[in-house]
């Protein structure tokens, strides 16, 4: 850097004010400002520019906290109630060890809670009902609100293809168990997860539920959405974070809006295939 | 708070080291675990929720998402993954959230973001002359800084609560460069209109 005839920039002199500079940088400044009455000047003026702002930053802010003990110890309790339920869940089931194989890493589960009505199942699916026969063609909100891994768009898109992996036997039992449906036929539902994993979608039961293959809407014409919305993510033409949420609120809508129809194409009504899309 | 500001932005906070939590299994080394968590929560607790305060989440919300954030962390490290920069970690995650919850309150119901912004004036001054003093620098400085870009303004939030530059380049997914920018841009900006108002 040459600083004899011109001046530090305002970047330069906050990198400097911050102790960003490289030593050898550091010492061009120094020796810079020692020289120049104008460049000191500036440097204070952006100085008193961060004392402003952390001032009224903070003072916008004070008074309004709270004691930290009260949520310190929710925090603890919550942390030992986890670490029960992964005991319990660990030798009940080995699902944490097939969430710690995921190919998603920096894997924080956001239980996106974005059902805000009751539930929205395609047929009244009362517990009490003969389960078998219903067709079930949206989740239960209160049960699957969906549920998302932390990733960035390029992380999603960096992935190959769609596909998800299958359901292992024994989480399937579980969402039908969860849906009140424990002695439902396997081959009369594909257990789905409402926010694919292709868009970031978690491999979580908040994430899974059972989707009749005789449903209009059935799990073939979500994939068709699926794959619309990926490339659309990946085009840079929808948000990604917007996708998990519309997928996850009303797939449905979703579908018809991005398809501009009311009803699935013919094209995306195939007939059960593989599982876990 | 009311001791005078230092100078320049809040320095550092002293994070102790987890432990990489392969280690959790253990009872005694999960309650540890348990421990150490809670002590980086008393730590960074008032910077995360004061910049989750800024994204419109009052302190309630905020403690909530603050639950959820340290949760993930706990999580994150029993599965065996590290965390090199546990406060860069929580920022993170706790943006991302904030972010999340911003967007469905702003389409569940145009809520209003700013409530009360103005009823909080409420700082105990030492006299008259200095609490107009301050109310005006308040006003300026709150003028500029809504007036800039959102990506601006978070990087000025992440700044004020003593993360590096290196760490807000990460929690915003932006350059070295881009956050020194941004930040030079904008107190630039604070102090012009200091010039302006004569302060």
């Amino acid at each position: 850097m040459k600083y004899a005839d011109s001046h530090l920039s305002d970047q330069q002199l906050l990198l400097d004010v911050e102790g960003e500079l490289s030593a050898r940088d550091e010492r061009a400044v120094r020796a810079h400002m020692e020289a120049c009455w104008k460049c000191r000047t500036r440097r204070q003026e952006l100085e008193k520019a961060i004392t402003d702002f952390v001032r009224v930053h903070q003072r916008e802010f004070d008074g309004e906290l709270p004691p930290a003990a009260g949520p310190r110890a929710l925090l603890k309790a919550k942390l030992a109630d986890l670490s029960e339920t992964g005991d319990r869940e660990r030798g009940h089931s080995g699902w944490f060890r097939l969430g710690r194989g995921m190919a998603l890493t920096a894997a924080v589960f956001v239980v996106a809670a974005l059902g805000f009505v009751l539930a929205r199942l395609g047929v009244e699916r009362g517990r009490s009902l003969s389960p078998q026969t219903e067709v079930v063609s949206t989740p239960d909100s209160r049960l699957t609100p969906g549920a998302t891994v932390l990733v960035s768009r390029p992380a999603v898109c960096a992935q190959p293809g769609t596909g998800n992996k299958a359901v292992p036997a024994v989480l399937q039992r579980e969402v039908f168990r969860e849906y009140g449906i424990p002695g439902a036929d396997p081959g009369a539902y594909e257990v789905d997860y409402l926010v694919t994993p292709a868009l970031g979608g978690a491999d979580d039961i908040r994430n899974l539920w059972p989707h009749s293959h005789s449903a209009v809407w059935n799990a073939q014409v979500k994939d068709a959405l699926e794959d619309r919305m990926r490339e659309m993510v990946c085009g840079g033409d929808l948000d990604l974070s917007e996708a998990q949420r519309e997928i996850a609120t009303d797939w449905i809508s979703a579908y018809k809006k991005y398809f501009h129809t009311d009803a699935p194409l013919a094209e995306h009504r195939r007939g059960p295939t593989g599982n876990g899309r | 708070m009311k001791s005078p500001m230092p100078p320049r932005f809040p320095g550092s906070v002293v994070i102790p080291l987890l432990p990489i939590a392969s280690a959790a299994r253990s009872a005694d080394a999960r309650a540890k675990l348990h421990e150490e968590i809670a002590n980086v929560f008393d730590q960074l607790r008032d910077p995360l929720l004061r910049y989750l305060w800024t994204f419109g989440l009052e302190v309630p919300d905020g403690e909530e998402v603050l639950q959820d954030v340290f949760l993930s962390l706990f999580r994150h490290l029993e599965r065996g993954k590290p965390v090199d920069n546990v406060r860069g970690w929580l920022f993170r995650v706790a943006h991302n959230l904030a972010l999340r919850r911003r967007d469905r309150a702003r389409r569940a119901a145009e809520t209003q973001l700013d409530t009360g912004n103005e009823d909080r004036t409420a700082d105990p001054a030492p006299n008259p002359e200095d609490r107009m003093a301050d109310r005006q620098t308040r006003q300026r400085v709150l003028a500029v800084v809504e007036a800039l870009p959102e990506q601006d303004r978070r990087c000025l939030f992440l700044r004020a609560e003593g993360l590096r530059y290196r760490e807000i380049a990460g929690i915003l997914d932006m350059s070295l460069g881009a956050v020194s920018v941004s930040l030079s841009r904008s107190l630039a900006r604070i102090a012009r209109s200091a010039e302006r108002s004569g302060s």
